[in-house]
């Protein structure tokens, strides 16, 4: 196995150095935000707004899919469900507790967020845990095919644990964030988008942090590059995977939360849209690549937002997945992956 | 190369998502003896899901009809079929269905369907079958209308097959005009489709009248029926700043999230009139418009293609809530209607005949004849040469923030008082 797709950062462009990808960042966002404003006008800010709240959350569930397949080579199919999963746990949790609209005092807020997310997060994760323990360890040296279709077999059996036990209709999430209007100088913003967006940044620099800078992060990246080798030199492969489908799962659960707050309904069918989605986002960035799949879930939120924008919403579909076909044609391994050598 | 292999796994993947989420077919069991004939009624509504709102009202309505009326010689039972997938009508599962009432010969007719793009996909079936289908809720106007009804005829164009109780969206989006120009009256307005069959028909038919009424229409736009973020549409209403809304679609493309962001964004002030589309039930009946919506019900209108000063109101109400403890859908008194239209047409022919083949064209023939009539919860319905109903009527509706419910307001006859 000449395993090379490493979960990790951006490998640097020689010619400008370590400030390649910042600069890269921004110069798009400027970008972005010309195409934006030449088709929306007066509402430019906010449509850019809008494409990089939605982007967020794609981002953070198409972190799940590239970790899972930077460490074992599998499309895990189940990953869109494990998010829907998330964002029922927290609608769970809120009516538990027994909300039904925004909280108003900022101490309350805090509480009642900081333990949604970390209730959906360790739940979600736990069950990325057991996916992987029951479903796809007995897997990992069958010819791939195999787990493929077991991830999918998942993914019906979470749908449909939701759909008989808990509900087979649409249901309303409590939003428990007050929705005014934030200025800062120039800039207008929603409370909700702020709150996703920094979130979302967070976890992901929490994320890249982790695996840059930890002993376990550096398991993690040795075990993606060379399973048998990093076995070799003591990494325990299976906490070590394990602790792959953890971090995933945790972040699709996050994300969960996030489509009840900001969305404010959650149906047990949301989870296939949303991973398709969030699947694109990371073969768009480079499958296996962490900041691409973020980059690659802003790239979708932009797009969709885009072609609404310039009247042509019907066409949002295509224009995301037209994109992926047109990267996979000319750059097949995607915006940030590394070349990749045959290995099916 | 790695990835061109993985396309073509995902492409394999959404194939076994979509050919594993078929529904499977309670076959009613037949109780034949006693010299009647054992014969069924197909269902073929969407019944899960978010659409449960729309198919479960409706199909208690045809066996509400069963339970109170009989055919001497004949045991009726339901061949039930559910076109919704994950959640959702899908046109290739209803086609799918019919055909398998097609292909159970004591299935003599079939209540169905309620979208106007699963009855795209249907009608071929039940016209090449020879099998009678009546829509209580499909409204698109391509259906039995002009060139593209001729082409959905392909195998017996001249023999109608189906015929339809819900009149079309000609007249359902005249209602939604003289709505939005007179009861709002707002002089321009902006219209949303959901791209369906069902969605952009309604829009096309409002627009007509609406234009014709003296209204402009600011812009359009069409979001996919996928769509789960509206935030980008709803920010550019902001920027029309138009009176009204309109929308051509239904619940389940995601009109009640649209609503709910409107509502986040302050725009509940901007009234939004649809069709029966989204006139789903009460803000208490899971998954309906009003439900998602929340916040966002205030200054909302719809409309529902059917009379809605029934004969006899208070009695169908009642003997529905006492077999079904709920008060009935939009579309519950149209299944009833559709299942008497059956039960009758089967008294007229039915003296002497055994053979099931015979019955069910000697049925087909008796309901699509435009010189027949029949005497309905509905009143009296007859179906004209396309086998469109005779009842030109639609119902008005309007949020109501004590009730939490849609409450009617005015009908209008479109034969009587058509939009000048």
């Amino acid at each position: 196995m000449t395993s090379t797709a490493a979960v990790g950062v951006a490998p640097s462009r020689p010619s400008l150095g370590r400030w390649s990808f910042p600069v890269g960042i921004l110069v798009s966002l400027v970008v972005l935000y010309a195409i934006v404003a030449n088709g929306a006008h007066e509402q430019a800010q906010d449509q850019f707004i809008n494409a990089l709240t939605i982007g967020a959350i794609y981002a953070l569930i198409a972190l799940g899919y590239t970790m899972v397949y930077g460490i074992i080579e599998l499309i895990n199919f189940a990953h869109g469900e494990v998010f829907m999963c998330g964002s029922f746990v927290s609608w769970w949790l809120l009516t538990t507790l027994g909300f039904s609209g925004a909280i108003s005092d900022p101490i309350v807020l805090a509480g009642v967020l900081v333990l949604a997310f970390a209730v959906s997060m360790v739940v979600m994760g736990v069950v990325g845990v057991v996916i992987e323990r029951v479903a796809y360890r007995r897997l990992r040296n069958a010819p791939r095919l195999a787990p493929l279709i077991t991830a999918i077999g998942v993914s019906f059996i979470l749908q449909n644990i939701i759909y008989v036990t808990v509900s087979n209709s649409i249901i309303t999430i409590p939003q428990i964030i007050p929705n005014p209007v934030i200025s800062f100088g120039p800039v207008a913003i929603r409370e909700i988008n702020l709150f996703v967006i920094v979130l979302a940044v967070v976890l992901m620099i929490g994320l890249q942090a982790f695996i840059t800078r930890t002993r376990l992060g550096r398991a993690m990246r040795s075990t993606a590059i060379d399973r048998e080798a990093a076995q070799l030199m003591g990494v325990d492969i299976n906490t070590t995977i394990a602790l792959t489908f953890f971090i995933g799962s945790a972040l699709a659960g996050a994300a969960g939360v996030v489509q009840g707050l900001y969305f404010g309904i959650t149906a047990f069918n949301i989870g296939f849209q949303a991973g398709l989605k969030a699947f694109t986002a990371a073969v768009l960035g480079g499958i296996g690549n962490t900041t691409g799949a973020a980059i690659g879930g802003f790239v979708i939120g932009f797009l969709e937002v885009i072609s609404s924008v310039y009247g042509y919403g019907r066409w949002s579909e295509a224009a995301v997945f037209g994109a992926l076909v047109l990267v996979l044609i000319f750059r097949p391994t995607g915006i940030l992956g590394q070349a990749a050598g045959d290995r099916a | 190369m790695k990835l061109t292999r993985l396309g073509a796994l995902v492409a394999g993947a959404v194939l076994v998502f979509g050919a594993c989420s078929s529904t499977s077919s309670p076959a009613a069991s037949s109780g034949a003896g006693g010299g009647t004939i054992a014969i069924k009624v197909g269902i073929e509504l969407p019944m899960t899901g978010g659409e449960a709102p729309n198919g479960v009202p409706t199909a208690n309505g045809v066996a509400l009809a069963l339970s109170q009326i009989t055919v001497p010689g004949f045991t009726i039972t339901i061949n039930q079929q559910d076109d919704a997938v994950n959640g959702k009508h899908n046109a290739n599962q209803g086609a799918t269905n019919m055909g398998l009432l097609a292909n159970d010969a004591q299935v003599l007719f079939v209540v169905g369907p309620y979208n106007s793009s699963v009855a795209q996909a249907e009608i071929p079936v039940t016209n090449a079958a020879g099998l009678i289908q009546c829509s209580p809720a499909n409204t698109a106007v391509s259906l039995t209308k002009g060139d593209s009804a001729v082409a959905l005829r392909k195998t017996n164009p001249s023999k109608i097959a189906y015929v339809r109780v819900a009149t079309t969206d000609d007249n359902q989006g005249a209602g939604g005009a003289d709505i939005v120009y007179n009861t709002i009256g707002a002089k321009s307005a902006y219209v949303l489709d959901d791209t369906q069959t069902y969605g952009k028909g309604l829009a096309q038919g409002f627009a007509d009248a609406y234009t014709k009424l003296g209204g402009t229409i600011l812009k359009t736009d069409s979001p996919p029926d996928t769509t789960t973020d509206f935030t980008s549409y709803v920010t550019a209403i902001k920027g029309v700043n138009p009176p009204a809304v309109f929308y051509g679609g239904v619940t389940t493309s995601g009109i009640g999230l649209f609503r709910k962001q409107m509502a986040q964004q302050g725009l509940t002030n901007i009234p939004l009139a649809g069709g029966d589309g989204i006139s789903d039930g009460s803000a208490a009946t899971a998954s309906s418009f009003l439900n998602i919506a929340g916040d966002g019900s205030a200054n909302t209108y719809s409309t529902v293609a059917a009379i809605h000063d029934i004969p006899n109101p208070d009695k169908f109400a009642a003997d529905y809530k006492t077999k079904f403890n709920t008060d009935p859908g939009a579309y519950s008194a149209p299944g009833y209607a559709c299942t008497q239209i059956f039960l009758q047409a089967l008294k007229a022919v039915s003296s002497g005949v055994t053979d099931l083949a015979k019955l069910r064209e000697a049925v087909r023939a008796y309901v699509a004849d435009p010189s027949h009539s029949f005497d309905t919860v509905l009143g009296k319905v007859g179906f004209d040469a396309n086998g469109d109903t005779t009842q030109h009527s639609i119902s008005y509706y309007k949020y109501d923030a004590t009730a939490k419910d849609w409450v009617f307001f005015k009908q209008r006859d479109f034969i009587a008082d058509p939009i000048k």
